[in-house]
């Protein structure tokens, strides 16, 4: 290295440290626009927050007021009700809606429904059911003898987050019924022995039959506690008693035995249970909250 | 909202039962026959035949009626009395060396309201049968009990 780059290597150095007290100078005098403090601000809470909360926040328990906002939230989402909810009554009128029809036999029968959660629902259900009929161009009389029935089951309400005066539900029932018929003006030609006119009746001839039944039903609030439900049912024989003179046209609360379909309408008056303890409305939007 | 919400329900509801009306029609013919009747086929070893120039009639049907005559037939339906507890029919080969045959049924009368759309009628329950056997080698009935299925239950086997 020669004498004349040291040189300017120091001259350079001594001119650096010299020029740093005017940057730090410079850099002293910036302005600097200083911002103010948001301390004073109102915070407001989101609409239809409950007051306590609110006072749980300000007195600083956020945890606790989180919790019971979440609590909140889920009871809007699935509204809790007591355990016994309501008891229905229900008329079911359909099969004598359809004798205007002209259907040959009906039956009537009365069911009480445990709403259990507005969710879960047991039926008991008590009929009675007849039949008679004598069809065009053919050989016989058939009357089925007013008799009993029952069916035992459940629902399963799927519209469980809305009141109990609406509702959609799939159910299952198991029913049972003992019963007689009478089969007579019978009336047989065998034309190539020429026979004819041959008559004998049957008469008093009993059975008993069990079957399944899973339906699908709609319940529609009509006014006061009283409804409208309709019913849509697929049914199948478990057992039947065998005859040795033939199998019955007509089976009490199954209906005839040629056909799987069935359909009920039924008018309901219902008795609420635990009121005190359904969840409320909250807002204009029909959501609910849980109630004291 | 509540209303919509009502209206939309009958609507629905009036939909399935609409469904359900036009889906629970129930079959009204009778898949059978209108009265229990045996069916008998002309069998050699298991296989069906026809005979010809055949005549089938029953002892003591009016105006000596036949069931078939002198015709084809691989099978033919043999109806039984309803007054009586026995009947026999005669199987006529015409034009044959062979001579007639005769197979006498006796049978239990059994009334049987089998449906509303088939309605009320006479099952037979075959205790017996005695046959000759000019051509038949035998007579089976395997399942004694003749309803309106429309089936054969009586098997003739030929020599």
């Amino acid at each position: 290295m020669t004498t004349a780059r040291l040189h300017r290597i120091v001259m350079c150095l001594i001119a650096l440290i010299l020029a740093l007290p005017l940057l730090a100078q410079e850099q002293h005098d910036r302005k600097v626009t200083p911002v103010k403090p948001a301390t004073n601000k109102v915070l407001t809470p989101p609409k239809g927050t409950d007051e306590k909360i609110i006072q749980q926040y300000l007195t600083g328990d956020t945890a606790q007021a989180r919790a019971q906002e979440r609590k909140d939230s889920l009871a809007r989402i699935y509204p809790h009700y007591p355990k016994l909810t309501e008891l229905s009554l229900g008329l079911n009128f359909g099969d004598l809606l359809m004798m205007a029809f002209g259907q040959k036999y009906t039956s009537i029968d009365l069911s009480a429904t445990l709403n259990m959660w507005n969710r879960f629902q047991p039926v008991l259900v008590v009929g009675l059911g007849r039949a008679k009929d004598t069809p065009q161009d053919m050989n016989f009389t058939y009357t089925g003898k007013l008799s009993p029935y029952f069916k035992l089951g459940a629902n399963y309400n799927f519209l469980f987050k809305n009141e109990p005066r609406y509702q959609l539900y799939a159910g299952v029932r198991l029913g049972y019924t003992t019963f007689k018929y009478d089969i007579t003006d019978v009336n047989i030609n065998n034309p190539y022995w020429g026979e004819t006119g041959i008559n004998y009746e049957m008469r008093g001839v009993n059975s008993n039959a069990l079957w399944g039944e899973f339906l699908a039903g709609l319940k529609v609030g009509l006014f006061s506690n009283f409804a409208l439900g309709w019913e849509v049912k697929f049914h199948g024989m478990f057992k039947e008693k065998k005859n040795g003179n033939g199998k019955p046209w007509y089976i009490p609360g199954y209906g005839t035995r040629n056909g799987n379909w069935a359909f009920g309408i039924s008018l309901y008056y219902t008795i609420p249970l635990n009121h005190d303890r359904w969840p409320v409305k909250d807002d204009k939007k029909g959501n609910v909250k849980k109630g004291n | 909202m509540r209303l919509g919400r009502k209206y939309g329900a009958l609507v629905a509801m009036v939909a399935v039962v609409a469904v359900v009306a036009v889906t629970s029609c129930s079959n009204d013919n009778c898949m059978g026959n209108s009265s229990g009747i045996p069916l008998a086929a002309f069998m050699e070893g298991n296989n069906k035949v026809t005979l010809t120039s055949l005549t089938v009639y029953g002892i003591g049907a009016p105006n000596d009626s036949a069931i078939i005559r002198n015709s084809s037939a691989s099978q033919v339906y043999m109806p039984l009395r309803i007054t009586e507890t026995t009947c026999s029919y005669v199987l006529d080969y015409n034009g044959t060396e062979v001579g007639n045959d005769t197979i006498t049924f006796n049978y239990e009368i059994i009334p049987y309201f089998e449906s509303r759309e088939c309605g009320a009628m006479y099952n037979f329950n075959i205790t017996s049968w005695e046959y000759t056997q000019n051509a038949i080698d035998s007579v089976a009935i395997p399942n004694p009990m003749i309803t309106n299925s429309d089936v054969v239950t009586i098997n003739i086997y030929m020599q």
